[in-house]
């Protein structure tokens, strides 16, 4: 199946083209330029590169957070209008779930992990097994402490992937290893083979309203409802 | 030879409206879809940038799908994808302008960045057939107020603008002192009807550069008088505020208006804008530039707000003259006019 993949969720850039399960193409930039003038300027070298016609592609794969909201919005448009025009599926890919698949690896617990602003972080764990991924544990906003006791209940090497420059430096237990940077950072081709993994052809005829894997809801919601709180407490 | 029909689909998602239309050769709506996030926005008093972001991108694909729909047409019949690339929001046009990207790259169109205030001002080609430039332009909004000289169908020049508030931010930060629901505008237009114009005398700024608008001493003036009433325990008559202070807007806008027909001898002058719905405004504005020879065009009340007819009808126009725009085009949120 012909798969093109989108990644937007952190400042790369990435796009892959995908060809019965070979990435027969990808393509990564981490300037900090914008997704909205970088993307479909990717995506047009990418098919002239590779002689893919627009109408083969069978299927687009998208990272669908969690991840910076404005960057998972411009994939996720990107996507959904082109799944639209060609009239083909369109498949969202959990973003941690896209890392754990940079290191199909056995044998040691992965924590991707993605920045969530103030010293937080988005964690979810991964480990592969029989060639399978599994997750161990669900996505969760965390600091470093908890972060790290996340990963310590399961007694195994651990590698941390993602969004970890600020960590990298930091003390880490012995156990807890950073994945090199050309493992680490997020990619459209992984993005793709975790999409043929769990692609299911009714599903993914859904392409509209998806909607980006925010975790957490706007400040202004937050503050709306703590505001309410303290109203409805103080009238008691 | 007959020409072949052009037809633009139209895409908008500047700020708390996803929009889009598709507008057959420039002047006939073949479909306008508006999907309107007001009453998510109104417990927060004003439109939550990150909220209309979220709301745009649940939005964006159906709404384009429906606009297509009822202009019964497929991507295919379209000629060109027409977005609002700016002023705006960033997070909120950069999903409308993702997916007119997208949408343009997959299917072999052409893409046509519009900015979204030269939209404001198409409108009006809706409304009238007769329509042609030169003609005078009088934008007002929530975000801008402007004389502009729109000399043909792709060439405008600036002939001045607010030097701090907009028209229509005086309306609806007013409206908030009052405790009026968000939107303002509409809510104090409503409101003065059973008001005294005349009841308080508002100050309006006399600026020297003729073409040149300020309203942020006429909001204060009328914040302070709710105050100080508020502070005396008198009694305030709302209605007689809200028209007053509507008039001392109005009084603004047209006296402006009409010295710029003058200084150019142009013969037609159109409203543009979220303010140009202000029946007050209309009528006063017809009536002063009929007396200098003059008439006023205004859009019909739904391409008065925002909408994505009018990014169409601009669309139309530049795509005539060849226009169009790279696959790198990025939103621009300060976006100018002229």
């Amino acid at each position: 199946m012909l798969t093109l993949a989108i990644e937007t969720a952190t400042r790369v850039c990435s796009a892959a083209l995908c060809r019965d399960g070979q990435i027969i193409a990808a393509y990564d930039v981490n300037t900090g330029m914008t997704h909205s003038e970088g993307l479909l300027p990717q995506l047009e070298q990418l098919l002239q590169r590779t002689g893919v016609q627009k109408n083969e592609i069978e299927l687009i794969a998208v990272s669908m957070g969690p991840g910076s909201f404005t960057g998972l919005r411009i994939g996720l448009a990107t996507a959904e209008a082109m799944a639209y025009s060609w009239q083909c599926c369109l498949h969202g890919v959990d973003t941690l779930e896209g890392l754990a698949y940079n290191i199909p690896l056995e044998g040691m617990v992965l924590s991707p992990i993605l920045d969530a602003q103030k010293g937080n972080y988005y964690q979810a764990l991964f480990q592969w097994q029989n060639g399978r991924l599994e997750k161990l544990a669900d996505t969760e906003v965390v600091n470093k402490e908890r972060l790290l006791e996340r990963i310590a209940v399961f007694g195994t090497p651990a590698l941390l992937l993602g969004e970890c420059g600020k960590l990298s430096g930091a003390e880490l237990p012995e156990w807890v290893k950073v994945a090199p940077q050309n493992l680490r950072l997020p990619k459209a081709a992984s993005v793709a083979l975790a999409a043929l993994d769990s692609f299911d052809a009714q599903a993914d005829r859904k392409i509209f309203g998806l909607e980006p894997y925010y975790i957490r809801r706007s400040e202004a919601e937050e503050l709306w409802e703590k505001r309410q709180k303290e109203l409805s407490a103080s009238e008691q | 030879m007959k020409n072949k029909d052009i037809y633009i689909l139209g895409i908008e998602s500047s700020c708390d409206e996803t929009a889009a239309a598709v507008v057959k050769n420039g002047r006939e709506v073949l479909s306008n879809i508006i999907s309107s996030q007001i009453v998510v926005h109104r417990k927060f008093g004003g439109v939550v940038p990150e909220i209309a972001s979220r709301k745009h991108i649940e939005n964006i694909m159906p709404v384009i799908d429906e606009a297509l729909r009822q202009a019964d047409k497929t991507l295919a019949d379209i000629d060109a994808v027409a977005v609002t690339y700016g002023p705006g929001l960033v997070g909120a046009l950069l999903v409308g302008l993702s997916a007119a990207k997208s949408l343009a790259w997959a299917a072999d169109k052409p893409l046509i960045g519009v900015n979204h205030l030269e939209g404001h001002v198409f409108a009006n080609f809706l409304s009238d057939a007769e329509l042609k430039p030169p003609f005078m332009a009088l934008v007002v909004s929530g975000g801008h107020t402007a004389l502009l000289k729109v000399t043909g169908y792709n060439s405008f020049e600036l002939l001045g603008q607010t030097r701090d508030d907009a028209a229509g931010e005086a309306f609806d930060k007013i409206a908030r002192v009052m405790g009026l629901p968000y939107p303002g505008g509409p809510e104090i237009e409503k409101l003065a009807l059973n008001g005294n114009p005349q009841a308080i005398e508002f100050p309006v700024a006399k600026l020297d550069a003729p073409y040149e608008f300020s309203f942020s001493g006429l909001k204060s003036a009328v914040i302070n008088y709710l105050h100080t009433q508020k502070q005396r325990g008198a009694e305030i008559n709302y209605a007689d505020v809200a028209a007053s202070f509507q008039q001392a807007v109005v009084n603004a806008l047209v006296k402006k208006a009409v010295q710029a027909l003058q200084d150019t001898g142009l013969k037609e002058i159109v409203l543009a804008g979220g303010v140009s719905a202000n029946k007050t405004l209309q009528t006063e504005l017809a009536r002063a530039v009929s007396e200098v020879g003059a008439r006023l065009v205004h859009p019909t009340p739904i391409l008065c707000t925002d909408n994505a007819v009018m990014i169409a009808c601009r669309g139309h126009f530049m795509f005539q003259a060849g226009m169009s725009s790279p696959l790198d085009l990025n939103a621009v949120p300060s976006l100018k006019l002229g």
